[in-house]
């Protein structure tokens, strides 16, 4: 498909989309069940041609009016409940350095197993609009949120009827990346190798499986990254892959990418059983 | 049970199971697909391109080499889990699946496992 269609799909299925109103005639932007209601106000912010005073607010409390125009943000207007808003309320446009501020205000807002609301008004400071502020684009590419929903990757959470509380148990480790990835497997695996990255060179298990993966690294680490790209939303995205005979006997093999690390290793019995949770703690 | 039947089924057990599709791997088409998540055509030969591509090298010749041809792809990205079972008989024959992370992947995929067998007996 066409990424140039993407934007005129995505608005199609909006228009689709039975929205649900409620008292003051605000919009209920994320149900409690979103798993990342933070999507939902950058997707509502992209979707703002002209200029909008937009007030998100959670059902648990804090509440933030942006001023939006042509997909950018423009300013922080008013925002309770937040701490540190001030890093933004005063700006009159705001600029790269406030988007890590910006992002912390939104987080803020949009939080999880709470309804999101969002109320449109004309904008601040007397219809006053500025062709700059932080292009929404940016901010999505920075929390990794897909503004067009429509891909593999998309967020799926909103068209599952059920809450989705993760049914597997979360990993018991403190680590992150590819060694917490490790961690998280457990003794199932027998043997890894992480290539690249700052835990480039580390590995465990039987010197002659870790050589056969250094060799196998060696010579298709290339080939590995274009497989992984085939797979993902986009080049370079986090990927892992488990391929096997059956996955829960036998021997599988175990590949992922974060970042500019590759990790491939061998699983030996049942690899779906502590996979996600690993993948989570890698994820963190 | 028709093959529509059999991949409802999988997605009522499993409400984490956003799609399920019946796919011929040779002819690179999706036959079938049931589940809440709403596809385009492109979307759906996409899913099944990744699907040949997770039973491609270079990992399926390092697989092969150590262990014998899998049948078997979870590939897991930031959201999704994406999970590809080929049948052992008749390797054209596979189910796609697009699930969230909390499926039961243990369950989910005997249960796949289960379906696909018993698709590729009826066929």
């Amino acid at each position: 498909m066409n990424r140039g269609t993407l934007p005129i799909l995505a608005r199609l299925q909006s228009l689709q989309t039975s929205g649900r109103f409620v008292a003051g005639g605000t919009r209920v932007l994320a149900e409690a069940t979103d798993r990342n209601p933070v999507a939902q106000i950058l997707r509502a912010a992209n979707e703002t041609m002209l200029p909008r005073s937009l007030r998100f607010f959670s059902e648990s409390g804090p509440s933030l009016t942006l001023d939006v125009a042509g997909r950018r943000i423009l300013r922080v207007t008013d925002a309770q409940g937040l701490p540190s808003a001030q890093d933004c309320l005063g700006v009159g446009a705001l600029e790269d350095e406030h988007k890590d501020a910006l992002i912390k205000l939104l987080q803020g807002v949009a939080v999880q197993r709470h309804e999101l609301h969002v109320a449109t008004g004309p904008i601040g400071r007397g219809g006053e609009a500025v062709s700059v502020g932080l292009p929404v684009a940016l901010l999505a590419d920075l929390l990794l949120v897909e503004l067009n929903p429509i891909g593999p990757d998309e967020e799926p959470a909103a068209l599952a009827e059920a809450p989705t509380e993760p049914q597997v148990e979360e990993a018991d480790v403190s680590g992150s990346g590819f060694q917490g990835f490790a961690a998280a497997m457990g003794p199932s695996l027998i043997a890894w190798l992480i290539d690249g990255g700052a835990e480039d060179g580390r590995s465990d298990g039987p010197d002659e499986m870790v050589s056969h993966l250094q060799g196998f690294l060696a010579d298709e680490r290339d080939s590995l990254e274009r497989q992984f790209d085939l797979l993902s939303a986009l080049p370079g995205d986090p990927i892992c892959m488990i391929l096997g005979a059956t996955l829960v006997e036998g021997h599988s093999i175990i590949g992922a990418r974060l970042g500019p690390a590759v990790l491939l290793g061998v699983v030996e019995g049942d690899a779906t059983t502590a996979v996600l949770g690993a993948w989570r703690a890698a994820l963190r | 049970m028709g093959v529509n039947e059999s991949l409802g089924a999988v997605v009522k057990a499993f409400p984490q199971a956003h799609l399920v599709a019946f796919a011929d791997l040779s002819s690179r088409m999706i036959l079938s697909s049931t589940g809440p998540l709403s596809t385009t055509q492109e979307y759906l030969d996409r899913l099944c391109d990744q699907a040949r591509t997770s039973f491609d090298d270079p990992l399926f010749s390092l697989s092969v080499e150590a262990f014998g041809e899998p049948n078997a792809a979870v590939v897991m990205g930031p959201d999704t889990v994406r999970i590809f079972l080929r049948s052992d008989v008749e390797p054209a024959d596979a189910l796609c699946c697009i699930c969230d992370h909390g499926i039961d992947l243990p369950a989910f995929v005997a249960k796949i496992r289960g379906t696909l067998e018993s698709i590729t007996h009826a066929g």
